[in-house]
């Protein structure tokens, strides 16, 4: 009989507890803990914009930025979590939600994202990623493309072609014309692991979508083994040829001025190059942004995108916050100020981009999405940690970038180390 | 009983007066090695768990060791090590050992030359390897300059030639090292007994024999000594890659520092880094034990004569 009662009282307790957070709200003020690696330049700008939004909700915003790599925001969100002290939301993308959301309690985001309507307006792969083991715990907050062409207009000039390439032989009898032009090198590039990885993840999901989501999201065997691995690596041996030699491990921004110079023709790069070109002072008439090449005709669309996971608290400010937080980052408004500022697009489908504020690569890009998603060619990006977790990623990255720095590893034995890298990860 | 009160007085009483000396030396002796111990038993433990993002219980056995052993990264950063360890050894010890010579000959200046030389070990490495990693690259650094006073042919791309990037790593490790043989390596010539210099002058010894017969020989164990902290410098060697080649071009430079740091944080693989890093610490015993023996017969000869 005691037992029972107190058992009520218990449940009664947890039925408090979980009511929804707008009766409670009125009550705290609401407050959030965030910890994000993003602290300068545009992606600085951008969060602090995002936290002074909050603050005009009637909002605590504590954010703690962790400078440097996405490896040292990890490694401080491992550290609160074992002190059991997690933020109450923190930046994190791709499979590693999934992965860290076993380590530690996440905040169910069902009902919020439900009343919200949000699901209809994210791409279906997108959504499966902040949803592991099918509750929204995550949320997305901006889109880039990874495979976005970048063309160099002097480089055009210099090649007489006016032409924007749209499948792999296009861009190949461009560049090979850009070289005969007297263009130094006709692809710009840095030497980063993930660079190196953007071109083989361009080359594969160019070639073939369905190769691409087969060998490298689902690592399927044959895939992995099959004719367009290959022809990908084939491709990216090109591309290779065409690079200059000299980078090392730089950043590609480190040639962003050959590159508008015309010394440099083309680039493979994420959308954020815009952003990081118009930083550096050049023009949008010096460079035109298209879809990466495909040999169907149809644009490909590589998805990197930048999402927060919320941690379970039990403090009810804590819990409002999060609760706000959710509802600005599924805002259409929230989604266009944050997209406007690093050069990125919204995650909703539904937001116009037609008015002033976007780019026209804004403008592409964002079409590429829906016409990829129409035709299923939306796929996640490896160079960026969304189509695997870390650990298989880096794995295949490995054999990616000594394939691109050592001519002498064939496109054969690159597929068959590709496989045995996959094979060895688990 | 109040006379074995008196005895005892003194004994407590010179106890308390070293107090001081006593906890200067046993509490941070004992901190550090309770910290360096608990943390390696923790680490061989977290090595035979199937630990991820977290340490996670559960027992894998050698499961974590054949994987980190079957991965190329590791091959190729062993093999590195090798390469890399002895080469720079050998070198920062043979540039220390000239530069303390050169100094040796009351040359005027030597105090400047003498802080000139030790300044690079002032530097951290990240920015060695950073101004070196400009220095190298054959678009910007000494190629170019070379290149742009009219030798056009002139080639030096080892930073990114897969089969010689490890010596651009090694150049940057003795640019920075050398200066630290130097100083201990002077330090001992200078206390060669000038008697036994001058004995050998009367018996007409030219400067090379002087050199070679009476006082190299007496450099002995300041040449292990370096060789031994230039060694677990070797093995340990992370920021200095990181910053140079990143571990490229490719992964033809990686060190096995650099392959535990990537398991343990950019993969989320802590059972397999941690494997990594007793590794590691298995290579650093196979130098010191036989370093520590080898002191250990020493001091008994010295005992015995």
């Amino acid at each position: 009989m005691t037992n029972l009662r107190r058992r009520t009282v218990l449940a009664g307790t947890a039925g408090l507890l979980a009511v929804p957070h707008q009766s409670r709200a009125q009550a705290v003020k609401p407050r959030l803990t965030v910890i994000s690696q993003w602290t300068s330049g545009s992606d600085g700008a951008a969060i602090t914009a995002l936290g002074k939004k909050f603050e005009e909700k009637g909002g605590i915003w504590q954010h703690s930025p962790v400078p440097g790599f996405t490896t040292e925001m990890m490694n401080k969100l491992r550290a609160q979590i074992m002190a059991g002290d997690p933020p109450a939301c923190s930046q994190l993308k791709g499979p590693e939600i999934a992965a860290w959301s076993k380590i530690a309690a996440t905040t169910d985001l069902d009902a919020i994202v439900a009343a919200a309507g949000y699901e209809k307006v994210v791409a279906p792969d997108l959504a499966r990623l902040h949803k592991p083991g099918g509750h929204w715990i995550s949320l997305p907050l901006q889109i880039y493309s990874t495979n976005m062409l970048f063309l160099s207009k002097r480089a055009m000039d210099k090649a007489k072609a006016d032409q924007i390439p749209v499948t792999w032989a296009d861009f190949n009898a461009l560049a090979a014309k850009m070289k005969a032009a007297g263009v130094t090198y006709p692809i710009a590039n840095g030497g980063t692991r993930p660079d190196d990885g953007q071109k083989f993840e361009a080359s594969l999901a160019g070639i073939s979508p369905a190769a691409y989501r087969a060998a490298i999201m689902n690592l399927d065997e044959t895939a992995l083994k099959g004719p367009e691995v290959k022809a990908a690596f084939v491709q990216v041996r090109k591309i290779a040829d065409w690079m200059d030699p000299n980078t090392a491990a730089q950043h590609f921004s480190t040639n962003l001025k050959r590159f508008v110079a015309g010394d440099m023709g083309m680039m493979i790069q994420g959308g954020w190059a815009q952003g990081v070109l118009l930083n550096a002072g050049y023009k949008l008439d010096d460079f035109i942004i298209a879809p990466g090449p495909t040999d169907n005709g149809k644009p490909v669309f590589l998805l990197n995108a930048d999402a927060f996971i919320f941690w379970q608290r039990k403090e009810a400010d804590l819990q409002a916050g999060q609760a706000l937080m959710a509802q600005l980052v599924m805002d259409p408004a929230i989604q266009t100020m944050y997209s406007q500022i690093t050069g990125s697009i919204p995650v909703r489908t539904d937001v116009d981009l037609s008015g002033a504020g976007w780019s026209d690569g804004q403008r592409r890009t964002a079409a590429a999405l829906k016409e990829a998603v129409a035709s299923n060619q939306a796929v996640l990006s490896l160079a960026h940690n969304m189509a695997q977790q870390n650990g298989v990623t880096a794995a295949m990255i490995d054999v990616i970038t000594e394939y691109v720095k050592d001519r002498t590893i064939t496109p054969d034995d690159a597929a068959s180390r590709l496989n045995e890298a996959v094979e060895g990860s688990h | 009983m109040s006379e074995a009160a008196a005895a005892r007085r003194p004994k407590v009483f010179g106890l308390a007066r070293r107090l001081p000396e006593h906890l200067t030396i046993w509490v941070p002796l004992l901190l550090a090695a309770g910290h360096i111990v608990s943390f390696s038993l923790w680490t061989l433990w977290v090595s035979f768990t199937p630990s991820t993002l977290l340490p996670e219980f559960g027992w894998v056995g050698l499961h974590n060791y054949t994987a980190v052993l079957a991965t190329r990264n590791w091959r190729i950063a062993f093999d590195n090590l090798l390469l890399f360890g002895s080469a720079f050894v050998v070198l920062s010890l043979l540039t220390g050992l000239g530069l303390a010579i050169l100094l040796d000959q009351r040359i005027r200046g030597e105090n400047v030359l003498r802080s000139i030389f030790l300044y690079p070990m002032a530097v951290s490495f990240v920015v060695t390897g950073t101004v070196w990693s400009w220095l190298l690259n054959p678009g910007v650094g000494v190629q170019k300059f070379v290149n742009d006073f009219g030798w056009m042919s002139f080639r030096f791309d080892w930073l990114i030639n897969r089969d010689m990037a490890i010596w651009t790593i090694v150049m940057a490790a003795v640019w920075q090292s050398a200066g630290f043989g130097m100083a201990l390596f002077l330090a001992g010539l200078r206390s060669v007994d000038t008697d036994l210099i001058k004995a050998a002058q009367i018996d007409g010894a030219g400067p090379v024999r002087l050199y070679r017969r009476v006082i190299l020989p007496t450099l002995w164990p300041i040449t292990v000594t370096v060789v031994v902290i230039q060694l677990q410098f070797a093995i340990t060697t992370f920021d200095l890659v990181r910053a140079l080649t990143g571990g490229g071009p490719g992964i033809a430079t990686l060190l096995p520092a650099l392959v535990v740091y990537d398991f343990m944080f950019q993969r989320g693989l802590l059972g397999r880094g941690a494997a990594a890093a007793v590794l590691m610490l298995l290579t650093l015993l196979a130098v010191l034990l036989p370093y520590a023996a080898w002191r250990h017969v020493q001091a008994r000869k010295t005992a015995r004569a």
